[in-house]
């Protein structure tokens, strides 16, 4: 009965993008307990690390303050461990708790990201992405080739990403999507965009001359001026190679070789 | 001190002294003063660009140009400075610590040093052919092939076999370095009593051995791909970018592969001395023993062996599956804890310690700072979803180098702990002590804005304006850190005049046996045979050790037996590596205790030295230019004539008299050598067949049978071959057999028998790469060359790698033919023997290669 109606509300009302949890939603909380937990642990180690230096500084005194209590190294001593063992376990144990229970908890969002929502409750927009010297092709479900990325919002877009040459990357940082574009083979991302607007797509892996100008726009649209977009499209390559031009223009005028 | 008494090394004055010395004293300074040059070439290049990166955009260096040197500085400062740096104070250091008069084999040692020299000089050159290699210093593949190479691409070729010539040097000096620790401890001194410093030393040249074995592979491919055209790293579609059609949808990541589980261990191998020096400052300016020092050598044991399980974590966004993800993940957050205790125990051993605020203390303590951030972001990067974004950003650049240079850090901090040790003299310490103020202050200002920054993808001369800020601060915390040396070789350079005259001991609570001796330490280190037999350092004279090795049975005085025979061993073992020319040998004459150690040799150079030549005449080839062919030929004879000469010439390092051996009591030292570079030519020789495995995979196991391969390629030569290589294999056995007979005619013609039967397999492999080249058939009508295909590359590469290590093994088997006519060998058949080892091991790879090459 349960079943019957999610299947139902899906049905009717499809869910969308926007009701998924976003790659960059996962980022940057992950990212954020990290840097809290990081800085914490940094200072407290750093600042432990410096009392005990300072604590046990030399006065130049000449006098020992621990001859009674500690027996110091000596010439041509076979090299042998000093006491306080048992303060390094403890140090350890704590540090690697921390350590092991943070991945732990960052698995189960890696799951999550590398599995992807529920296609059942939100259908992907599959796309694929070709890598190449220096610039992106974007091949739509109906043979559509563009320069630029344009997706609707609230949508689950899923990207296929190779290359036709050398090893790149493609990664758009606003939206915490990232992956190899390797040649011969293709690799997989996903994400969601909850805002329309003009993002950046970049390379990620050093290609060549033009690696550093390899960058191109992603335009998140409302649904409806997507949907109205992608009707134009006839399934051929978009007016030339406007992108790569520039590049290659671009590369050659900061005095890099065309090749 | 009279040059008598140098035996036949000329004054530490003399010019010459530096181009004929084995001492490893002498050896590590060249290795210090070579490594801090490379590190200002390396860092001129690092400042260059980052003062392209004071604003966005190429306006100074030119993409090429920007490209150039990021790649050129990384490959500069991981290979050329931080472990030749390090490994000039385990030259200098390690046998003396270890109660050693030197390494095993010197010339060898010699010789590592002159490649490395000489390498570098390659690469230096490098900047002169066009470009240099711009590919960044992981060198992805196939961005690092000559399709996609601008121009002749001949810098990028001189790169790859500058490489080539670095790693022979570093698999040398791993040989030696191990036969040393394990062949020539002080009495008394087990592996794990060896001061810390050592032991990370045993544990780097243990990583060494078999990591750069598959570096090696990795880059005697790559430079196959640019010389003989083979097409392991080249990816093609629709035939439009390749000059050949062979389609290889593995070459990419086979590249990533090979070079990252080199470069993971890599990391360990640069920064594993550095943790030794830090361990050794902290012990001696706290006054406190290293605290829970068992447990500091367990973790970096286990570091050293998971080193070679966590390399795909640099490959997360390659598609690898979930399942290897989460290996990989667990390993990586695995290394990470071990490296937790030692800060510990670090941190701990200053307790109840008498602190003092020394410049090499200093250095050790910002070390181990730097070291806590470095390895706090790290963990950063072990969260996979984290990991997915900060790839190729400048996160991963911050914290390398909070890790890499945090190592050199301490690095430093050695170089003014021995300095007083090396020079006799004392640096200025107030000067010392500004310098680390203005490095630590250079370092932060240089490296923690790019943590904000990271947003700035690696290797781009473009960002937004809103991060030129930190860039700008980056850049300026650079030039600090880059004047904070000018202070330094100030201080070092004017201290070797002005500074005070320091005894053996400038450290009060030093304790391992360098500071036992004068400073510098005399050629021959010791006053006696240093002992650590009742427990604590002592000398011995020469008449207790006469008497303990009449009076002691078992191990100790088995070694000794061996060399007091009066017997002179001709040991012929050969260390070779079939990168062309780069062949190395080294005879041991071992002479009777009395006879004193050779400390000289001019053949090292000159090996290095035609090395050199031969390898910058390869880079040109390609072109057919006469000036390039004729720098080969002549480099190849150079090197071929001096390796020659150097076997033939005498020269004694004699064993210890008395040495703590466990566990290799009773294997001979070339025995132990030829041992130890036998199991790194193991990990060559698997890498190449790995990499077949994994091309072949990527193609599709059985179709690539049938699409690549001519029916013309039958099974019956590699048949003939295998019979011929046991049966020679045999013969071996029976030159030794004859030899301990003492039967020169057996000795003689046994091994004019496997000399023979070795030719045979070549002359045989000649002719059936003679008709593959040039077969004709619908599928293959230009012949089968090694630029066909995939297929045809990985099989006269690999089998050809096989076939240089027959040559090389030929080689020897002709000289020891012509010594055992001459008489030599009879009733000591131990030469023979480790030649055998060698020959037996070429057999085994065979046995391998025919299968895999010939049936499946």
């Amino acid at each position: 009965m349960a079943a019957s109606l999610i299947t139902y509300t899906t049905v009717v009302f499809p869910l969308h993008g926007g009701d998924v949890r976003a790659p960059s939603a996962v980022f940057d909380q992950i990212f954020e307990v990290f840097l809290l937990l990081g800085t914490a642990v940094g200072v407290v180690v750093v600042a432990y690390t410096m009392y005990h230096a300072l604590k046990y500084r030399d006065d130049g005194g000449g006098t020992d303050p621990y001859a009674d209590k500690v027996e110091r190294p000596e010439m041509g001593e076979m090299p042998t461990g000093g006491a306080g063992g048992r303060k390094v376990f403890y140090s350890f144990s704590i540090s690697a708790v921390i350590v092991v229970s943070l991945i732990a908890w960052t698995y189960s969002q890696l799951l999550y990201i590398e599995q992807g929502p529920d296609p059942a409750q939100a259908e992907a927009l599959e796309i694929d992405v070709e890598g190449y010297r220096f610039g992106w092709d974007f091949v739509y479900p109906n043979g559509h080739t563009t320069n630029t990325l344009r997706v609707p919002q609230d949508r689950v877009v899923r990207l296929q990403v190779t290359s036709t040459d050398v090893f790149h990357n493609f990664g758009i940082p606003a939206l915490r999507v990232k992956t190899d574009a390797v040649p011969g083979q293709y690799t997989s991302a996903w994400f969601t965009a909850n805002e329309t607007g003009t993002y950046a797509a970049k390379c990620y892996e050093l290609c060549g001359s033009g690696h550093s100008l390899m960058t191109t726009d992603v335009v998140v649209m409302p649904q409806d001026e997507y949907e109205e977009w992608y009707a134009e499209t006839n399934g051929t390559a978009a007016s030339g190679n406007e992108m790569d031009q520039r590049i290659a223009t671009e590369a050659t005028a900061l005095g890099g070789a065309p090749a | 001190m009279s040059q008598d008494h140098e035996h036949g090394l000329p004054p530490k004055s003399s010019v010459s002294r530096w181009f004929l010395t084995t001492n490893h004293k002498d050896i590590g300074v060249l290795y210090l003063i070579t490594a801090l040059f490379f590190l200002v070439f390396g860092g001129v290049l690092a400042l260059l660009f980052r003062l392209e990166l004071i604003s966005s955009g190429a306006d100074l260096l030119g993409s090429m140009g920007y490209n150039q040197a990021v790649s050129t500085h990384g490959l500069l400062m991981v290979f050329w400075f931080i472990s030749p740096f390090a490994f000039g104070f385990a030259n200098y250091v390690v046998p003396l610590q270890i109660g050693a008069d030197d390494l095993a084999f010197p010339r060898l040692n010699a010789l590592s040093y002159w490649l490395y020299l000489f390498s570098g000089i390659l690469m230096g050159v490098s900047f002169f052919q066009g470009t240099t290699f711009a590919g960044g210093w992981t060198m992805y593949a196939p961005l690092n092939t000559p399709a996609y190479i601008p121009g002749e691409g001949l810098g990028a070729t001189s790169v790859v076999l500058a490489l080539i010539m670095f790693t022979a040097a570093v698999t040398l000096g791993s040989v030696n370095f191990l036969t040393t620790m394990y062949r020539m401890r002080a009495e008394g001194l087990r592996m794990r009593d060896i001061p810390i410093f050592s032991l990370s030393i045993n544990l780097t040249v243990w990583m060494m051995l078999f990591a750069f074995a598959a570096l090696l592979a990795a880059l005697m491919i790559l430079a196959s791909d640019h010389i003989l055209g083979t097409t392991y790293f080249q990816y093609s579609i629709d035939g439009t970018t390749m000059a050949t059609d062979a389609d290889n949808p593995g070459a990419s990541l086979l590249w990533a592969h090979l070079f990252w589980f080199f470069g993971h261990p890599e990391v360990y191998i640069v920064f594993f001395p550095a943790l030794g020096v830090m361990a050794e400052c902290f012990q001696t300016f706290t006054g406190r023993r290293l605290v829970g020092r068992k447990w500091f050598i367990i973790s970096m044991v286990l570091v050293a062996l998971q080193s070679f399980v966590v390399w795909m974590h640099h490959m997360f966004l390659t598609g690898i599956n979930l399942p290897i993800k989460t290996i990989f993940m667990a390993t990586t957050i695995g290394i990470s804890l071990p490296f937790d205790l030692m800060v510990f125990s670090l941190i701990y051993t200053m307790a109840k310690g008498r602190v003092r605020f020394t410049t090499p203390f200093l250095f050790s303590l910002g070390a181990l700072i730097l070291f806590i951030i470095g390895g706090i972001t790290g963990v950063f990067l072990g969260a996979i979803v984290l990991d997915y974004q900060f790839r190729g950003t400048y996160w991963v650049v911050a914290h390398f180098h909070y890790v890499m240079v945090a190592g050199a850090t301490a690095l430093f901090g050695g170089l003014y702990y021995w300095y007083p040790k090396i020079t006799g003299k004392m640096y200025n310490e107030t000067l010392g002590k500004i310098q680390f103020g203005v490095y630590f202050l250079g370092f932060n200002l240089l490296y923690f804005p790019m943590f904000i920054a990271w947003e700035t993808p690696r290797r781009v001369f473009v960002y937004p304006d809103g991060l030129q800020i930190w860039h700008t601060m980056a850049t300026v915390g650079g030039f600090i850190l880059g004047a904070s040396f000018l202070l330094m070789f100030y201080n070092l350079f004017v201290s070797l005049w002005r500074g005070e005259d320091v005894g053996p001991n400038p450290w009060e609570y030093a304790t391992s046996a360098e500071w036992a001796v004068s400073s510098p330490p005399p050629l021959e280190n010791f006053p006696g045979v240093p002992s650590y037999g009742t427990g604590k350092l002592e000398f011995l004279d020469e008449e207790t050790v006469a008497e303990r090795t009449e009076s002691m049975p078992g191990a100790a005085a088995h070694g000794h037996a061996a060399t007091d025979g009066g017997t002179v061993t001709d040991g012929g073992a050969v260390t070779a590596r079939a990168a062309t020319t780069a062949t190395t040998m080294e005879s041991t004459h071992e002479v009777s205790g009395e006879e004193h150690a050779s400390h000289a040799s001019f053949w090292p150079f000159l090996v290095s030295l035609g090395g050199f030549i031969a390898f910058l005449g390869l880079s040109g080839v390609r072109t057919g230019s006469v000036f390039y062919l004729t720098m080969a030929a002549v480099g190849g004879v150079a090197t071929f004539g001096s390796l020659v000469g150097m076997t033939r010439e005498p020269f004694h390092a004699p064993e210890m008299a008395i040495a703590e051996r466990w566990p290799f009591e009773r294997v001979e030292k070339m025995k132990l050598g030829m041992w130890t570079f036998l199991a790194s030519d193991i990990v060559l020789f698997g890498a190449f067949i790995g990499s077949y495995a994994f091309v072949r995979v990527a193609y599709g196991w059985t179709a690539w049978h049938h699409d690549l391969i001519p029916a013309e390629h039958v099974t019956m030569p590699g048949l003939i071959n295998t019979y011929l290589l046991l049966t020679s294999s045999f013969l071996v056995v029976l030159a030794m057999v004859a030899a301990e007979r003492e039967s020169k005619r057996g000795t003689v013609a046994a091994l004019a028998g496997t000399f023979a039967l070795g030719v045979g397999f070549l002359i045989n492999k000649g002719l059936e790469w003679q008709h593959l080249f040039h077969i004709s058939t619908e599928t293959f009508p230009n012949g089968w060359n090694l630029s066909t295909n995939i297929a045809s590359s990985t099989f006269y590469l690999t089998t050809g790698l096989h076939g240089a290590h027959v040559t090389i093994g030929l080689i020897i088997c002709a000289y020891m033919t012509v010594r055992a006519w001459n008489g030599a060998y009879q009733g000591d058949d131990r030469a023979i023997e480790y030649f055998g080892l060698y020959w037996h091991f070429v057999d085994i790879v065979w046995l391998f290669l025919f299968p895999l090459f010939y049936i499946l």
